[in-house]
């Protein structure tokens, strides 16, 4: 063997070698941080602390994965969801406990918000500049500011109302999704004469019967007409002029025959007890909202007839007038900070890195909720609502609907589709049903 | 082997190796998962008996103050008021609700966090019996404990202990149902569930209900449901979470599930014994539990490294054949040269042997014609020649080629070089009737200190080559020149051979110095050669770091030029003067004319030139007189003979008349005689060729032209010949009697150190030694001679006889203590020369 070739082989195996020393390096390379682009920590990565976000959702992955992403750059942080039984009538306590969250949920029902009362009174101005949150992001009827521009809570996820769409039946009976009101009857009544004993079905408590359907036109109205607005918040007798045209088209709607009440009614509750039961595969339409939406993806596992026979499915906005859907967003829960954290630093710290379009889309994502984000980026399931024209979309907090009106409605409503109340006596109950 | 087949053997050893790391640490892997399934399912089993004493514990001070209240009669405040005061750990508090209120409210021993004393306390909204109060407080034997869930009194997650009270509604009044909660934060609770070793450092703890809700739940538990949460994440139907149910809820045991993340995890369970509808369930990743078992990393490094030395192996492999396979051609076309070489070896080697043995024949036949014998014997002679050189050549090259050629540097005299040459190339130059010119030109020094040997087999094979490859009739010119060296010690020697031959191709000269080559030509084909002469030529030259410049052309001819730088001898240069004498030198050659002038000058002598035989007639024969003439034999108006006759008869007899010729001169010896020719000097004419000549013309020096027929000198030794083989004994026995030599055998070296040992002094002069004889070989014989008593005996000359020629065989005869070497076949000049040699030392 030659010198030279001597040396190659010597030369090979020191480098076989080095690569096998390396290789047994005991020492881990450390996690790149792959989160948050534009995040740049401020605080010493190395500080040590905690944060609990308190809220009601009994498991909270979707965060728990923000979690883990702040732990990249912080990772002596430890950060943890709790789960408050009787969440709004504890949260209080809660606040004024000893260990009190550093973060808790508040959803659009507690009051107090535009002035930092009630809950919101332990909540920190979000809007403070020293802060550096990037609430720009976030849609601006969303954010709801105080008179001196404070915001004392970040929404986190929005909602709407739509129906959940086997596209299975649909292909199976070579049927379009309907865009239009006058589709929607077509569709339903081909369904019912293809077998399907209620086309659409829909949750049957708390009023919320028929809601997805008559509820965004309702709005949209009220968002054209001030006057309206006025008149059925003030419940006046004017009111009915706005009232009587979803009344009739949900007594309309009844009449037809295209929703089983005895099915609906078999729907315990508008979350587990929607999805199983559309999952069993013989619901054409499930009208629902958002929230709903999001436990789907997990569900699917759950569900033995989904598992056996799985299909698509995807949430589209229900079709009330002659011109199409609304897209109702309004927000489903958000996020405020305990001013009196003793972890104050790093909890702002973390609602910098968690409020930005990147985090929150991808929260949003992960539950398929919809994001409170400017740039919209819907989850598949939710792309039909993507595609509405921007007059078409309607931003509940900013319609200033009162709560004791709206509620009017959605029992009006209700009674006239549970053959309570003919419509004349709904318009004329209105303000005062119970 | 064949290549393909040693890389499959080293891919299956590879791939056996990996196989059986593979299974081992797989085996190993789940012998040992195995066992760390077991030490984590009892380390479950061990946390639960922990639970069980605590929950026993806990229930048991619960029921204690409720067997106190009930037994004291009190009312609610009595009762909390005593519970309070009983209460020693700050985190524990305690709840009585009263049941007859379908809004579970209650008092509590601590007042609501943030409230300005606020005893009050609801459960209105917090299901934390999931099976009622009815169920739940109706076992008396087992712990009566809530599901975590928020304390509403200051928001923390926690369980209660339960045990039914009977309270007084006032001291004296009616009784009233309630229920005493001891409640412990979940926090304190899990304190309890301490993983024993910090391989469990990511396990964690649930518990839940006989349907799979939790009662505490561990962060990794997702969904509000254990199967739920197991049916989320596995995919699994109706039937095998039947399976799953079944499992969790009957005696101690493992599963394995998918977490939120995707993670493997060993789940252990074991029904707590101090209730009758809760289990506690452990989970840890099995990555934490394999991880001592199973060295991914160190399996893949081992693998990735065979594989890469499989790589490199194979890489290495095919390299090595390549390497082998042009070995191979190599030696392919190496040994398919021989066989060509053989071949022609065969052919020239039978071709004078063919001769030598014809010849010997007809000889035979006609050993009573003396003319044929004698003619037959020259031929034989010449063709023993021809052997001789074909064999000379072959150990040359054969030492090339084995890198052993040795240079061997003496003083020579260029002259008698430059003489040896024109004589070796006479023969074929007369029969090939070749115009062959040697000029030397501007030759100061003689004397030069290089192997002459070499020297000469260079010289001689260009020339003869230039001979051998032009056609009769050709032209053949030689110049040799010295110029100045490098340094004042050294010449550089300058040699070209041009010849007007049959030239080569650009194609053969690219080749022409390897060995075994000769041009593809019809016409060389004719001619005797081995192809190995221009190998061996340049293969000396690069020895002694010279040059050797070709330029030929096919059909028009070849010119070579030598240069070599040589250094100079010491041997001082020869007085040489001769008396102011006049010469006429006549050569049509103007070159050959100005040298010999020039040299004639340098002599003492005056010169007078003439360019044709004419013009020396009219000058030999005008006014002037010239003690020498020197004619040149060939010119082209008239020949040297006739231009002596002419010049004799106007001349007389007395001036000395000398015949310069590049030619043998014996043919035109007699003729020349008759023209009144007094001498011959051959060309070139050196310095000293002219000065011996002129001497010996005028009668100054002594002729020594006869001295190797005088045997005067070595007539009368004795030698003692130790040689084995009967044919070279009588060889060398008859050549030494024919020179008065007495020559006495010994047939090995053992019988010659036994004749030398009892030998008298001056019974030899010298011992000629074969080397390779049966006994004692010639090396041991002289080592053992040298070795003798006898001082005389001891250094007597020994010469080796042997047909062992190399250098490397002189230099082992040299160094066993002999003083000479002579090659067989002998010449028998050389063995004169010899004996002269050592004679002449004899006598210093």
């Amino acid at each position: 063997m030659r010198r030279t070739d001597k040396k190659i082989m010597v030369a090979a195996f020191c480098l076989a070698l080095a690569l096998c020393l390396s290789g047994c390096s005991s020492q881990e390379t450390p996690a790149q941080p792959n989160a948050a682009a534009g995040f740049a920590p401020e605080l010493d990565t190395k500080t040590v602390g905690s944060i609990n976000v308190v809220g009601h959702y009994n498991n909270f992955e979707a965060l728990e994965e923000e979690f883990n992403r702040f732990n990249q750059y912080y990772p002596e942080v430890k950060l943890s969801y709790t789960y408050l039984d009787n969440y709004s009538g504890i949260l209080e306590t809660a606040l004024n406990s000893a260990d009190a969250p550093d973060i808790y949920f508040v959803y659009p029902s507690m009051s107090g918000r535009e002035n930092g009362e009630g809950v919101y009174a332990s909540a920190e101005n979000l809007a403070d500049p020293s802060l550096r949150i990037g609430l720009d992001c976030i849609r601006e009827s969303l954010l709801y500011k105080g008179q001196s521009g404070s915001v004392y809570s970040v929404p986190v996820y929005t909602t709407t109302y739509g129906m959940l769409v086997n596209e299975a039946i649909f292909e199976k009976e070579k049927l379009s999704v309907p865009k239009t009101y006058e589709e929607l009857m077509t569709v339903c009544e081909a369904l019912k004469k293809a077998g399907y004993e209620s086309p659409v079905m829909s949750f049957n408590q708390n009023s919320f019967l028929l809601l997805p359907l008559y509820y965004p036109y309702f709005c949209a109205q009220l968002q054209a007409s001030p006057d309206a607005l006025r008149e059925v918040n003030a419940m006046t007798p004017a009111a009915a002029d706005t009232v009587r045209p979803i009344l009739e088209q949900a007594e309309d709607f009844m009449k037809r025959g295209l929703i089983s009440l005895e099915n609906c009614n078999q729907l315990e509750n508008d979350y587990n007890a929607v999805i199983m039961r559309f999952f069993e595969g013989d619901v054409p339409m499930m009208l629902a909202t958002a929230n709903t939406v999001s436990g789907t993806e997990k569900r699917e596992s759950q569900s033995e007839a989904f598992t056996a026979h799985p299909f698509r499915y995807s949430f589209h906005p229900v079709p009330s007038t002659k011109d199409g859907g609304y897209f109702v967003n309004s927000i489903s829960m958000g996020f405020a900070v305990n001013k009196n954290s003793k972890n104050l630093a790093i909890t702002n710290e973390f609602m910098r890195f968690l409020v930005s379009s990147e985090e929150l889309n991808r929260m949003a994502r992960a539950k398929r909720m919809v994001t409170p984000c400017k740039d919209m980026a819907l989850d598949e399931v939710y792309a039909s609502f993507g595609s509405l024209s921007s007059d078409r979309i309607i931003n509940l907090s900013e319609l200033e609907l009162s709560s004791a009106a709206d509620w009017q409605v959605r029992k009006a409503v209700w009674q006239v589709c549970n053959g309570g109340m003919t419509v004349d006596e709904a318009i004329a109950a209105f303000g005062t049903i119970e | 082997m064949k290549k393909s087949l040693m890389i499959l053997g080293n891919v299956l050893i590879v791939l056996l190796i990996l196989t059986f790391l593979t299974f081992y640490t797989s085996s190993e892997h789940r012998r040992l998962l195995a066992s760390q399934t077991e030490a984590f399912e009892n380390m479950t089993v061990a946390m639960e008996n922990v639970t069980t004493n605590y929950l026993l514990g806990e229930q048991q001070v619960c029921r204690s103050w409720a067997n106190y209240i009930n037994a004291s009669h009190m009312t609610a405040q009595e009762a909390i008021d005593f519970v309070g005061a009983s209460v020693t750990a700050p985190e524990i508090m305690a709840h009585i609700l009263f049941t007859d209120r379908a809004e579970l409210s209650g008092i509590s021993t601590v007042p609501k966090a943030g409230s300005d004393g606020d005893f009050a306390v609801s459960y209105a909204n917090i299901n934390i019996f999931s099976g009622g109060f009815e169920e739940l407080l109706g076992k008396e034997s087992t712990v009566n404990v809530t599901r975590a869930y928020t304390n509403p009194t200051n928001a923390i997650q926690s369980i209660a202990f339960c045990s039914p009270i009977t309270l007084l509604e006032t001291p004296e009044g009616p009784s009233r149902e309630a229920v005493l909660l001891r409640i412990i934060p979940v926090a304190s609770f899990e304190q309890r569930w301490t993983f024993p070793t910090e391989d469990y450092r990511s396990a964690e703890v649930s518990l839940i209900d006989l349907e799979g809700n939790y009662i505490i739940h561990g962060h990794s538990f997702k969904n509000t449901n254990f199967y739920e949460f197991y049916q989320s994440y596995n995919h699994a139907g109706r039937a095998h979470m039947e399976e799953v149910k079944q499992s969790v809820s009957g005696r101690p045991g493992t599963l394995v599930l998918s977490n939120a993340q995707g993670q493997q995890c060993l789940a252990a369970h074991t029904r707590v014994n101090s209730t009758d509808h809760w289990i506690l369930v452990t989970m840890i990743p099995m990555s934490q539990l394999g991880r001592t078992a199973m060295d991914w990393i160190l399996i893949v490094i081992i693998s990735v490294g065979l594989l890469a030395l499989l790589a490199f192996n194979i890489m290495w492999l095919v390299r090595l054949n390549r390497q082998l396979k042009a070995a191979a051609a190599e030696a392919e076309r190496a040994n398919q040269a021989k066989t060509d070489f053989l071949s022609t070896m065969s052919h020239d080697i039978r071709t004078p042997m063919n001769a030598i043995i014809g010849l010997t024949a007809i000889a035979e036949k006609n050993v009573e014609d003396s003319r044929t014998v004698r003619e037959s014997l020259h031929k034989i002679s010449l063709a023993g020649s021809h052997l001789l050189t074909l064999i000379n050549d072959i150990l040359d090259i054969s030492k090339v080629e084995s890198g052993k050629l040795s240079l061997s540097p003496v003083t020579f005299s260029i002259v008698e070089c430059a003489e040896n040459l024109i004589n070796l190339s006479q023969p074929m130059v007369r029969e090939k009737n070749i115009d062959f010119n040697f000029r030397v030109n501007r030759f100061e020094h003689e004397y030069l200190y290089a192997d002459q040997l070499r020297i000469n087999q260079i010289f001689i094979n260009l020339l003869s080559n230039a001979l051998k490859y032009t056609e009769p009739g050709g032209r053949v010119s030689v110049d040799l020149r010295e110029e100045t060296g490098d340094s004042d010690s050294t010449v550089r020697l300058i040699y070209r051979v041009a010849d007007t031959g049959i030239g080569m191709t650009p194609e053969f000269m690219a080749k022409m110095y390897q060995p075994f080559s000769r041009q593809t030509d019809s016409r060389v084909n004719t001619i005797q050669g081995t192809g190995l002469g221009l190998a061996i030529t340049w293969q000396m030259i690069d020895l002694m770091h010279g040059s050797i410049d070709c330029q030929s052309e096919l059909g028009k001819g070849t010119v070579f030029t030598v240069t070599l730088c040589l250094p100079l001898a010491d041997k001082p240069a020869e007085e040489m003067k001769l008396d102011p004498i006049r010469v006429l030198i006549a050569d049509d050659d103007e070159v050959l004319l100005t040298t010999a002038k020039d040299t004639l000058l340098s002599l003492g002598a005056q010169a007078d030139t003439a360019l044709s035989g004419a013009e020396a007639v009219r000058m030999a024969s005008g006014g002037e007189t010239y003690q020498v003439v020197i004619l040149d034999w060939k010119m082209p108006d008239m020949d040297g003979i006739e231009v002596a006759r002419k010049i004799r008869e106007s001349v007389g007899s007395q001036v000395p008349i000398l015949l310069i010729s590049a030619y043998d001169w014996s043919d035109l010896e007699e003729a020349a005689k008759d023209a009144g020719i007094s001498g011959f000097i051959s060309k070139p004419l050196f310095r000293s060729t002219l000065y011996e000549k002129l001497s010996e013309a005028l009668g100054k020096a002594k002729n020594n032209a006869n001295q190797e027929d005088d045997k005067s000198d070595i007539a009368g030794m004795r030698i003692l010949v130790a040689e084995d083989n009967d044919i070279n004994w009588e060889i060398i026995s008859m050549l030494l009697s024919m020179h008065g030599i007495t020559a006495e055998r010994a047939e090995n070296g053992q019988l010659a150190v036994d004749r030398m040992t009892h030998a008298e002094k001056g019974d030899f002069d010298l011992i000629f030694m074969d080397i390779q004889m049966p006994v004692m070989n010639g090396l041991d014989a002289a080592r053992a001679i040298r070795a003798l008593p006898d001082p005389w005996a001891a250094g007597i000359p020994i010469i080796a006889m042997t047909a062992d020629a190399f250098s490397e065989n002189v230099a082992e005869c040299i160094a066993a203590g002999m003083n000479g070497h002579i090659a067989k076949p002998i010449d028998m000049k050389l063995v004169l020369k010899e004996i002269r040699r050592i004679r002449e030392e004899q006598k210093k």
